[in-house]
């Protein structure tokens, strides 16, 4: 299943959800199993460990008014329903995680229309039966980066099932390449990306949607070839394990780089600076990393990148040498 | 074996929910069958009732966490019973059409960290039991639209709580440039995410002034400190704001470079005025906020900076760290 967040079973969430599971048995007599668990968003063995828990739950003091629940792994019957089982408010955590979810993905620029409507109103559905519970969730906030004309468009070629072609910029290279995709699905993680199949490297891409220079729906069907979906709880662009590696030295005030470049080590250094080790399959991309650390860092290997990020250093400089010179000579080096 | 937590706290929480009364809490250790098994019927071993009565204060807390109202209540003769009336803990009604329904489980399924992850489900599983509708799989819903809220740094949970509960913490911050951490005293208010990561609002104690924190720069364990908020919690907490101001998003000024043509799309998409010199170079008219020295430099000698010269001198600056190696 995508993207569905693993959890490892916790007795709150498993108690919190018994409850929930009493109240909905209760009214539906004979059950199935299958049904429930999807209803519950649970597999069918979660289910079952819960249905093996209840019949030991009792819902009085004196003892002996135990659950009398019991399935067949097919149908699940309650032979004394009890009127226990009543719907229970929601939880200061339950109403925050719900609220703030709801709203972050209504702000999301190009959602279609309908489905914020539905949102707005679930939204306000929720703050008005949560009550005082919905307070601490103005607390949290969340916002998705979206370019909201793309978005509508990708959105739409998905629905229709349709290939596009995209002007696409790739920061790794400075330039913009032109590339029919078939899109697969939307992801918003902070940025709102496409995931797709690139027709020009029969491969699967992932295009943020900020770096699409120019979109077209295009009349061809898509047809991206059946591929397993990635698990999102990872990031989106994993480094394989035969890239090169580059090793990196900054100083305090290069920290940043360990937090926004994925890497396999980052030791502390005396002066309060990092030695990072990142694996890319394109090493030259860092060149822009080298040239915009200046003084707070350096590029320790490959030698062949550390060289690189110098000479254009100096190419740079050169167009500076006279009061408003520009170096007109030939273009960066390969 | 041990009987599972979760089997206790749910007998816990069907005898509250199912009294009339207050039950005292020997009546509620002699009729669970988790307590019974643990400490003896009775007050027989000496200590165990000390361990008693942590696990039950712990179970109370564990069910209050998803969202049970336990009432403890004082009889005539000054003994302390426990219930968890019908009335104050029942779900108000509420009434969601199959596309709203659609819409929480599409919202439920997005928070990357456990606790959170949880209550949602916990919420849905809620809502579900109260009627919410089933006709459309809230998994298969908008299939090709996929939310995620990321929660990698180890601050965010210790940090929700004292924002709910409103707790003064402590912690280690390393500002960006800084070698080496420092302790900081914050009244939290409000965590907000931006570009995928966490930042914190708060009163900064030690600065006397309201301060932004980014999580990731959060070192070691974020400690709660007893007593109240000092300073008034401002009505509206804005974050991004200030964070935006950092990333260079707020720019009150304007710079002129020149670009070589084809490269540098970023920096045309954001230009307010492009104009083709016709020898392989474009002139262009940039807003100028924070940090556009140090993203100008990457794209080395395809940007010249012509104005103003307190820019041109930063670039030169940090072209010449990189030359000398």
């Amino acid at each position: 299943m995508v993207g569905k967040p693993a959890r490892p079973g916790n007795a709150i969430d498993q108690t919190r959800r018994m409850l929930s599971l009493v109240t909905y048995l209760r009214e539906r007599p004979g059950a199935r199993v299958e049904d429930v668990a999807r209803a519950f968003g649970i597999t069918e063995d979660e289910l079952i460990s819960d249905l093996d828990v209840l019949p030991l739950c009792g819902t009085s003091f004196r003892g002996g008014d135990l659950l009398d629940i019991d399935t067949d792994g097919d149908r699940i019957w309650w032979h004394n329903p009890d009127d226990v089982a009543e719907p229970l408010r929601l939880a200061a955590d339950e109403a925050t995680a719900l609220l703030v979810a709801a709203r972050a993905v209504s702000t999301l620029p190009g959602l279609r229309e309908g489905d914020r409507q539905a949102l707005l109103r679930a939204t306000a559905k929720v703050e008005a039966a949560a009550g005082e519970a919905a307070g601490a969730s103005s607390r949290l906030s969340v916002t998705f980066e979206s370019e909201g004309g793309v978005f509508a468009d990708v959105d739409r070629a998905i629905s229709e099932r349709r290939r596009l072609w995209i002007r696409y910029y790739s920061p790794a290279r400075d330039e913009v390449t032109e590339r029919e995709i078939d899109p697969i699905r939307l992801v918003s993680v902070g940025h709102t990306y496409v995931e797709a199949w690139c027709r020009r490297s029969e491969a699967r891409r992932t295009f943020r949607l900020d770096r699409v220079a120019e979109i077209k729906i295009l009349d061809e069907p898509s047809a991206p070839p059946e591929i397993e979906l990635r698990d999102l709880s990872e990031a989106l662009v994993q480094p394989a394990a035969e890239d090169p590696e580059v090793v990196v030295e900054v100083g305090p005030g290069g920290r940043w780089v360990a937090e926004y470049y994925p890497h396999d080590s980052a030791d502390e250094l005396p002066d309060g600076g990092l030695r990072i080790t990142l694996r890319t399959p394109d090493p030259a991309s860092l060149r822009r990393l080298a040239l915009r650390l200046g003084r707070d860092g350096r590029i320790v290997s490959p030698q062949d990148l550390a060289d690189r990020a110098r000479q254009a250093a100096r190419e740079a400089l050169a167009a500076y040498d006279g009061p408003q010179a520009v170096y007109d000579g030939p273009r960066g080096v390969e | 074996m041990a009987i599972a937590k979760a089997e206790r706290l749910m007998n816990l929480a069907l005898c509250l929910l199912g009294t009339r009364r207050p039950l005292s809490k020997r009546e509620l250790r002699q009729s669970i069958e988790a307590y019974v098994e643990a400490f003896g019927p009775d007050r027989s071993a000496a200590g165990s009732d000390d361990s008693f009565n942590r696990m039950f204060e712990r179970d109370k807390d564990d069910l209050r966490e998803l969202g049970l109202v336990i009432e403890t209540v004082e009889n005539l003769d000054g003994d302390v019973g426990y219930l968890a009336r019908r009335d104050s803990n029942r779900l108000p009604p509420i009434t969601l059409d199959a596309e709203e329904a659609a819409a929480l489980g599409l919202a439920a399924k997005v928070w990357q960290q456990a606790r959170l992850a949880g209550a949602a489900s916990g919420a849905l599983q809620k809502l579900r039991a109260a009627g919410l509708p089933e006709d459309v799989d809230p998994y298969e819903v908008h299939g090709a639209l996929e939310p995620r809220i990321p929660v990698h740094e180890a601050a965010f949970e210790p940090l929700m709580l004292a924002c709910r509960d409103r707790r003064p913490v402590v912690f280690e911050y390393r500002k960006a440039t800084a070698a080496h951490p420092e302790s900081r005293t914050v009244e939290p208010w409000a965590l907000e995410c931006w570009r995928g990561h966490w930042y914190l609002a708060g009163w900064d104690r030690g600065r006397g002034a309201e301060r932004v924190f980014r999580l990731s720069r959060i070192t070691g364990r974020v400690r709660s400190r007893s007593g109240t908020f000092t300073a008034e919690v401002p009505d509206v907490v804005t974050v991004r704001e200030t964070v935006a101001s950092w990333a260079g998003e707020t720019a009150d000024r304007s710079a002129l470079i020149r670009l070589r043509t084809g490269a540098g799309y970023p920096l045309r998409a954001k230009a307010t005025s492009v104009r083709e010199l016709g020898d392989g170079w474009d002139e262009l008219e940039i807003p100028y906020g924070h940090g556009l020295d140090a993203w100008l430099v990457e794209f080395g000698p395809d940007v010249v900076v012509l104005d103003p010269a307190e820019l041109r001198a930063d670039v030169v600056d940090r072209l010449r760290a990189v030359a000398k190696g």
